[in-house]
């Protein structure tokens, strides 16, 4: 299976792996939008690989298994709704945490039920949060797992 | 000689004669009686003649009378003949007239551009015009004197039916005025398509009684579509409209913070400048959506039971940095600990976060705000910010909440500002069967605003997203 990865990022991801940096997944169509996650997020000491749709997002985050992954909603190929179902339909899938990270509001189509019973799924609008926020919200998620 | 003999007559003639003479005597005077009985009796023919007489005079006189009232007759015969004759006339003419009427009336009620039936007093189908024909797939002769509920199969979304007594037209004829109902599905018995309906159903009333239903129905697939369309923009441009503002804030965001190395102060100006109008751009187009959101109807509601002052704290706290920046006094009193109201949790916290947000926007710097959460009655809650601030000046309270407006003091002092918040919030408070006022100045003093929000606590139905 052939991904079309952004240059360098999956092998950085890899040669880091033993390291205990946590890998976030980040599935975004907009490059400038996906730039500035994965500028932060190296910044702010995490790997990350970066997709371009949900097809990509949902191949990586099967084989990779990122600690957290980072989906946006209005894709080309395949939207993130779709990848979120088939994410949780997984068995490692089920219980990562996604943050849907998106600029749509959520309606009732959105994930709202599985928002209620699936603690691990988070809903943000991209132009109401800082990065330095989300970034904040990712160590907080990752940070209460790694507690219970 | 010839006396002789007559003299010498015997005794015997002579006692004849006598006797005969004496008889004749009798016979003389039962004349005389007779005669004079006779007369008696003439008399009295002569006044019976005259009485006759009289009688016949009369008769003459009523003969005359009669004949001259047989002419008289004979007019007025031929009067009432003509006058029937242009009465039969103008019957025909107006005949002709009412029956031209009637079929413009009745071309007219079939050439209704919607689906158009009518029932009588018991339900059962009288008129049924082309378009419902087409529309239901029937004809005329097969539903006419038809119950409508059997005539029309109507089922609900999922395809249940529709049970009768909530059929539009069993409703209307319960003498409920006009009965919108929609959308309502409804089966095709043919081919068993199912399209969504708009029903209007409405008694017609004849001197004060009910004596049928107008049913004006149509399909309303195209509307439907329209509908999710317009929330398919909505929802669209609210993604196209952000992302370039999420691209300016995160870059702006990650300068300032010094992540690519640090600005000088000129640099960190103008940087915070373009964040600043970047920020307000997000602020108007979230406004914006909302409001389109609420006047397109694609808001949907879902209302769950929620607790208003976790709610109203959250709220707050997203306002702290505010709050503390200007130095705010903030209190903050929930009567209860918990008082939960049935209302879309979105909504209310738009409600609550607008109404907050001027309050510190609009209370210079070392003010005080107070928000509190109490029961206004059994049924309702009440939701009070209290400010010392600017106040709304009295020429423009009429238009606090109309779309875009922004009142002059403030805009005096603060350009930043969409003028949709207060809309906003008088749409869904209204929306959800509640009420929003206001006091400006407070009550003894010629400063700050005081904002009221009650809410019914059963809250709101929910609604599709429509």
């Amino acid at each position: 299976m052939i991904i079309a990865f952004e240059a360098g990022t999956l092998r950085y991801a890899e040669e880091s792996a033993m390291t205990t940096q946590k890998t976030i997944l980040i599935v975004e169509d907009e490059k400038i939008l996906r730039a500035a996650i994965a500028d932060i997020l190296t910044l702010k000491n995490f790997l990350s690989i970066r997709t371009r749709n949900g097809k990509e997002g949902v191949e990586v985050a099967l084989s990779k298994h990122p600690d957290l992954i980072l989906l946006d909603l209005i894709m080309p190929t395949m939207d993130g709704m779709t990848a979120f179902k088939k994410i949780r339909e997984d068995a490692w899938g089920k219980s990562v945490p996604i943050i849907i990270l998106t600029n749509l509001s959520a309606t009732k189509e959105q994930p709202t039920g599985d928002m209620a019973t699936n603690a691990s799924t988070y809903y943000l609008i991209k132009s109401d949060w800082k990065l330095h926020a989300i970034v904040k919200k990712i160590e907080e998620i990752l940070g209460s797992q790694d507690k219970s | 000689m010839n006396r002789e003999p007559t003299i010498s007559a015997s005794n015997d003639i002579i006692l004849s004669l006598k006797i005969l003479a004496r008889e004749k005597e009798v016979v003389r005077r039962k004349l005389a009686v007779t005669a004079a009985k006779l007369a008696a009796t003439a008399e009295k023919l002569a006044v019976t003649a005259r009485e006759k007489e009289i009688v016949r005079r009369k008769l003459a006189a009523t003969a005359k009378e009669k004949e001259s009232v047989r002419r008289k007759l004979v007019v007025v015969a031929e009067k009432l003949k003509k006058s029937y004759e242009t009465l039969e006339q103008k019957v025909l003419e107006r005949t002709k007239d009412l029956e031209t009427s009637c079929a413009k009336e009745a071309a007219i009620l079939l050439s209704i551009g919607d689906e158009l039936l009518v029932t009588d007093e018991k339900g059962n189908i009288i008129i049924i015009n082309k378009r419902a024909e087409k529309l239901l797939g029937v004809q005329n002769k097969d539903v006419v004197g038809k119950l409508f509920s059997d005539a029309m199969l109507l089922v609900d979304e999922k395809g249940n039916p529709i049970p009768a007594e909530r059929h539009p037209a069993r409703m209307a004829l319960m003498g409920s005025a006009t009965t919108a109902a929609g959308p309502i599905y409804y089966d095709m018995r043919k081919d068993k398509t199912r399209f969504p309906m708009a029903i209007m159903a409405t008694p017609v009333i004849l001197d004060g009684k009910v004596i049928g239903t107008i049913k004006i129905f149509r399909d309303i697939t195209d509307e439907r579509e329209i509908d999710k369309a317009k929330t398919e923009f909505v929802s669209l441009a609210s993604h196209q409209l952000r992302t370039p503002l999420s691209a300016v804030n995160w870059y702006s965001e990650m300068l300032l913070a010094g992540d690519a190395g640090e600005l000088n102060e000129k640099q960190r100006k103008y940087l915070d400048e373009v964040y600043r109008s970047n920020q307000r751009m997000v602020e108007l187009v979230n406004a914006l959506l909302d409001v389109s959101s609420l006047e397109l109807g694609t808001f949907a509601i879902e209302p769950k039971s929620t607790d208003i002052c976790k709610l109203a704290q959250d709220v707050i706290k997203e306002q702290r940095p505010q709050i503390t920046a200007k130095k705010l006094s903030f209190s903050f009193l929930c009567k209860k600990r918990a008082v939960h109201i049935h209302v879309d949790p979105k909504h209310l916290r738009m409600v609550v976060q607008n109404i907050l947000s001027n309050a510190v926007k609009y209370t210079p710097e070392g003010g005080k705000i107070v928000l509190s959460v109490a029961l206004a009655d059994k049924k309702s809650i009440l939701l009070k910010i209290s400010d010392t601030g600017y106040g709304i000046p009295k020429y423009q309270q009429g238009k606090i909440f109309t779309k875009l407006f922004r009142a002059d003091n403030v805009r005096d002092k603060d350009t930043d500002g969409t003028g949709l918040g207060l809309y906003i919030v008088k749409s869904v408070v209204e929306n959800s069967g509640g009420k929003v006022w206001f006091r400006s100045p407070v009550e003894g003093g010629t400063k700050g605003t005081v904002f009221y929000v009650k809410l019914p606590l059963d809250g709101v139905k929910k609604s599709s997203n429509k």
